[in-house]
């Protein structure tokens, strides 16, 4: 008996391992499409998670800076106390200012800004740096600094004097860069900075004005920032005041940020799964290539399962190899997709590893790969060895119980992996299950031309015939290529249709519904002067003036058992309301545009117990009931009423709208300021408004609607880039599907062109045969991309955001134009190989 | 082993021996020898299209014995052949390979029983391409489980006159050398059983007639038992046992040297 060793049940991987590297070809020839689309796909996440990853940490590491301290501690309407700033300024080092909206004025010009007034000793950490290369402190008194988008609008210069709320000031320098623009908020305009007494002199800051004390606290060394602001929380529990800490220094911007980047991830991770079916494709063809070498193997005593290790290994090693080639893409493309994004970035990135985004990554490219690899690798593990005497074999088909883990497992881990990272677990659900359905259904037409390009009568011109025949034969592409190329293509339209509508309702429909003009602290005492103003310039406006105050919630509930915000671990989702400090109005009508939905409205005039009206949709996501009790804190005095009604607000009204209206008795003895809406009659143009309104009311903001709407469409726009940038990802996954496709039929189609040739076809009549096949697949997927994506845009505007849907056709079509002339290309340059076949060599060869 | 092919057997004549197949349902008479086959059938296609490719075989090949398998094209030699090497299981029918049970096997399980234990020579030489000389004789002790598979790999490439190609591939080997690198593959696990599928039938007449003594010198060391089919009669006449097939059956099945008669009673 000869040495026939162990048995073993399974070859050793090690083993398995020394005879894959043998056969596997140092080049990855064969499986060159598996490591493109890997490259591409997990590229794509990598790249998008290491860009979100090093903002992520450029926030983080100089929170400091941009939160101008090591806490901060801010309030709207008033200054802090003497026993809340005796507080404050025992911890350290303290800078004192104030934030306000603003007009700055040089003659008829006028300028919204964000003024921000701050004391000398201001900024704590770093210096704000100046156009002409100045590292600066607060300006010097009577002097500003202004930005240079302001000084253009104003048609202005350094050393000229302009007017900030109506009082004089000289611009002493550009800003260049301020490093606490992320921690301010939101604001219309620029940023001005004064000194801190300006506002006050100018009156802005009188009794009812918007404004907001900010305070920044340098600690005393040893003092932690989180520890400290929790005891100044404890000391002032209902003072209204807002706290900061350095870790936490733009925590709006963070969220953006990190929404976006899950969102991109998304896209990128749909890129990957269409890539996935170029996996697919790409090892199925390598395996069917090595249809002889694997029952070869079998006769020399190779089982199913080490068949199955062998070339797992292959595939995984080729997976790994274009994984970390796009891993390394990814991170060293970065910089440049930062510099591509640009203003949209809110710091500059410079490179970055970032191990969690590349590992993810990674995780996600070899699941993918797991996913669509499996069928074809358990296809090729039962490869009969009676192959290498019988060429035909029957066809194999693959147990589903097999398929259950490998592929149900790698999809279980996707969506694992996709919903840890999510911070918006719905969301990110929803994206994925239409991101599904969409392929499914694209997986459904597919299969649907096919069976149709069967029945078709077969037409009369021999190459529309052969074009047809193609997109059916058996082993026809059409199924995988209608799927991988209609994806990305109607993503393609769908963005572009989902632009362009939003595009179209800010600029056209918006303006109709919006007001002109929104004006901040009109004074009480001036409401009819306002009125007179406007009436003078434009008799047809109509003015809108609503009392408008800011507080926060304490608490709220049923009178016996209510429950104090502050104790609250969580906010409820959609109680965003609980949340610092809200504008607040009272009035004797149900507000323009609102409607009641329960309770009743108090009579005009009424002087009873304080009442409120809530928005239902506030009132639901915390459980608030007519009967029930609302505390709030009003420039840091407690206030308390009953729930009266409960109201639905229109929010397209795009007005000024309350989540809660008071009852005039309630709150008219609080110091306030008015704000006010105008609308134009029609489409009327009143240039000089604005200039005189700023004049009559220095000390009110006013701002057209017209800029803000300019600034929602550049950041529309940017945003659709970055958006489309990711999905065109998925367009070239889909590509390099069409590459390897054209590269399995390659056999075959070389047979063909080999016959036609033998038969008399020109090479013009070939390349004539493989255009018509293409552009019957490209008809095919323009009409498929346009109808899946303009119907997914319309569900987008009119469903989700209920907008008008209003694609921009022209634009659409030429975006999808463009992705196919792409796809037509692609196709044409794959199949020039078969011009150049000779017929007498190929048969030869065949 | 005398009595290995002595049950159901017909006259025996000088220098010649004519069997017969075994009666079917005896039971397996003789558990050490190479190969005890018992009423093997092979049908594939099924309903109207079914097509009984054989049709009750019964074959008893002692150890150590050289057989040529003869017959013409569809006869089911290569069928047969595929299942005594267990790249395909009958239909129906009892085999015993080398003390293993094929009948009973799937796959997998005739995979492992070929380890170490069957080598197989095919007439297109079906080496792995992307492998070595080498590496395509390594590849079967590897899967064995052999101990020191490359050294032995190398003294077999050496005895079959291919020390100076192990690291050449097979698209840079001659059909002849192609071959040879087979044989070597084959034989370098010394297994018990030495299938060859017309192992000439690529080459040239020369070339064959070199490949056929490289074989049968091979065999001839190691003591495995070779079945061999072939269309060269005068090939067929270097084995000690010729069984000729037609349509699915044994038909004639001849001892040609005394030191094959010796092997019956």
């Amino acid at each position: 008996m000869p040495e026939t060793a162990r048995i073993a049940a399974a070859l050793p991987w090690s083993t398995a391992w020394t005879i894959a590297r043998r056969d596997l070809s140092a080049r990855f020839r064969g499986l060159r499409l598996l490591l493109v689309c890997l490259f591409l796909g997990v590229g794509a996440i990598a790249a998008i998670g290491t860009l979100t990853g090093s903002i992520e940490q450029a926030l983080g590491s100089r929170g400091q800076a941009i939160l101008g301290g090591d806490i901060g501690v801010n309030v709207w309407q008033r200054s802090l106390t003497p026993q809340e700033s005796a507080a404050v300024h025992a911890l350290g080092r303290v800078t004192d200012g104030i934030r306000l909206q603003a007009i700055v004025t040089n003659g008829d010009a006028t300028a919204p800004v964000a003024l921000k007034a701050v004391d000398r000793q201001w900024p704590l950490y770093s210096r704000l740096e100046l156009k002409d290369g100045r590292k600066v402190g607060a300006p010097p008194p009577g002097e500003a600094w202004l930005s240079e988008g302001t000084l253009a609008r104003l048609g202005a210069r350094v050393g000229d004097t302009v007017a900030i709320g109506g009082m004089p000031v000289r611009v002493g320098g550009v800003i260049a860069r301020d490093a606490e623009q992320l921690s301010e908020g939101f604001a219309l305009g620029d940023t001005a900075i004064v000194g801190l007494d300006m506002p006050r002199r100018a009156g802005l800051t009188a009794l009812g004005a918007m404004y907001r004390t900010k305070l920044r606290v340098a600690l005393t060394p040893g003092l932690d920032p989180q520890a400290t602001v929790d005891r100044l929380q404890a000391r002032f529990p209902d003072a209204g005041l807002e706290y900061r800490t350095r870790d936490k220094a733009a925590p709006g911007t963070n969220k953006f940020v990190e929404r976006m980047g899950q969102f991109l991830v998304l896209v990128g991770l749909a890129a990957l799964v269409i890539a996935g079916i170029g996996i697919g494709g790409g090892v199925a063809s390598y395996l069917e290539a090595r249809r002889a070498s694997i029952a070869t193997l079998k006769v020399l005593g190779a089982t199913s399962t080490d068949i199955a290790r062998i070339y797992l290994l292959q595939i995984a090693a080729a997976a790994l190899a274009g994984s970390l080639a796009g891993l390394v893409a990814g991170v060293l493309v970065t910089p440049l997709l930062a510099q591509a994004l640009g203003a949209l970035l809110p710091v500059s990135v410079g490179l970055l590893v970032s191990p969690t985004a590349l590992a993810s990554a990674a995780v996600y490219g070899l699941l993918v790969a797991l996913v669509f690899a499996a069928p074809p690798l358990l296809r090729a593990r039962d490869y009969p060895a009676m192959a290498v005497l019988r060429a035909r074999v029957a066809p194999l088909k693959v147990a589903r119980k097999a398929l259950a883990l490998p592929v149900l497992g790698g999809l279980a881990g996707i969506l694992a992996l996709t919903l840890v990272q999510s911070s918006q677990p719905k969301m990110t659900l929803g994206f994925l299950g239409g991101a599904a359905a969409m392929l499914a259904l694209l997986a459904l037409v597919g299969w649907g031309i096919r069976r149709l390009a069967a029945r078709l009568p077969r037409p009369a011109n021999p190459l529309l015939r052969s074009g047809l025949a193609n997109l059916h034969r058996p082993g026809a592409q059409t199924g995988a290529l209608v799927t991988a190329l209609g994806f990305g293509l109607s993503a393609f339209v769908l963005i572009a249709a989902v632009e362009t509508s939003l595009d179209a309702n800010i600029r056209r429909t918006v303006p109709q519904r919006a007001p002109a003009y929104f004006v901040l602290d009109v004074p009480r005492d001036r409401a009819d002067d306002f009125r007179r103003t406007v009436a003078a310039t434009v008799p047809a406006a109509k003015v809108r003036l609503i009392p408008n105050l800011r507080g926060r919630i304490l608490a709220y509930g049923p009178a016996n058992a209510m429950t104090r915000v502050a104790d609250l671990k969580t906010v409820p989702d959609g109680a965003w309301a609980l949340q610092g400090e809200r504008g607040l109005t009272y009035s004797d009508t149900v507000p323009e545009g609102n409607t009641l939905v329960a309770g009743r409205w108090w009579p005009q005039g009424y002087t009873g117990e304080p009442l409120v009206s809530v928005d239902q949709d506030f009132a639901k996501a915390i459980g608030l009931n007519v009967g029930d009790r609302l505390t709030i804190s009003l420039l840091g005095v407690e206030r308390s009423a009953r729930v009266a009604s409960l109201r639905r607000i229109d929010w397209d009204s795009l007005g000024f709208n309350f989540v809660l209206v008071f009852s005039p008795n309630t709150l008219r003895d609080a110091p306030h300021n008015l704000a006010a809406t105008i609308d134009l009659p029609g489409k009327a143009n009143a240039p000089t408004l604005l200039p005189r309104l700023v004049r009559a009311f220095p000390s009110s903001s006013v701002i057209e609607t017209g800029s803000l709407l300019r600034d929602a469409r550049d950041l529309l726009a940017q945003m659709s880039t970055a958006i489309l940038a990711a999905a065109s990802v998925a367009v070239i996954a889909g590509l390099a599907v069409l590459t390897g496709a054209i590269a399995a039929a390659r056999a075959s189609r070389t047979y063909d062109t080999v016959i036609l040739r033998i038969l008399g076809a020109s090479r013009a009549q070939v390349l004539l045969l493989q255009l018509a096949e293409y552009t019957l697949i490209a008809a095919v997927l323009a009409v498929v991309s346009l109808a899946i994506g303009s119907g997914l845009s319309w569900l987008v505007i009119d469903r989700l955001f209920g907008f008008t849907w209003l694609p921009d056709w022209p634009r659409v079509l030429a975006v999808l134009a463009a992705g196919l002339l792409l796809v037509l290309v692609v196709a044409l340059a794959g199949s020039l190989p078969l011009l150049r076949t000779k017929p007498a060599q190929a048969l030869r060869e065949l | 082993m005398a009595n290995s092919l002595s049950s159901g057997m017909g006259s025996a004549h000088m220098g010649r021996v004519t069997a017969t197949p075994l009666a079917p349902r005896s039971p397996l008479p003789d558990t050490t020898a190479a190969i005890v086959a018992e009423d093997l059938r092979l049908t594939l296609g099924q309903g109207s299209a079914a097509v009984e490719i054989l049709r009750g075989i019964g074959l008893q090949v002692p150890q150590g014995q050289r057989l040529a398998l003869l017959g013409p094209s569809g006869s089911g030699k290569s069928s047969l052949m595929a299942i005594l090497s267990g790249l395909e299981r009958a239909t129906s029918g009892r085999l015993q390979v080398a003390g293993a049970d094929f009948a009973g096997m799937n796959e997998d399980g005739l995979a492992r029983a070929r380890r170490g234990r069957i080598g197989v020579v095919l007439q297109a030489f079906h080496l792995l391409p992307t492998m070595t000389a080498l590496e395509n004789v390594t590849t079967p002790m590897e899967l064995a489980g052999m101990a020191a598979p490359r050294a032995r790999a190398e003294a077999e490439l050496t005895a079959v006159g291919l020390g100076h190609r192990m690291t050449h591939y097979p698209a840079q080997l001659s059909g002849g050398e192609q071959q040879r690198v087979a044989i070597a593959r084959a034989i370098a696990p010394r297994p018990v059983l030495i299938f060859a599928d017309e192992p000439t039938g690529n080459l040239d007449a020369a070339t064959g007639r070199t490949i056929v003594d490289l074989l049968f010198d091979r065999q001839a060391e190691t003591g495995a038992t070779l079945l061999i089919i072939t269309h060269d009669a005068s090939l067929a006449q270097r084995c000690e046992r010729v069984v000729t097939m037609a349509d699915g059956e044994i038909v004639s099945d001849t001892l040609t040297t005394v030191k094959a008669s010796d092997t019956l009673a």
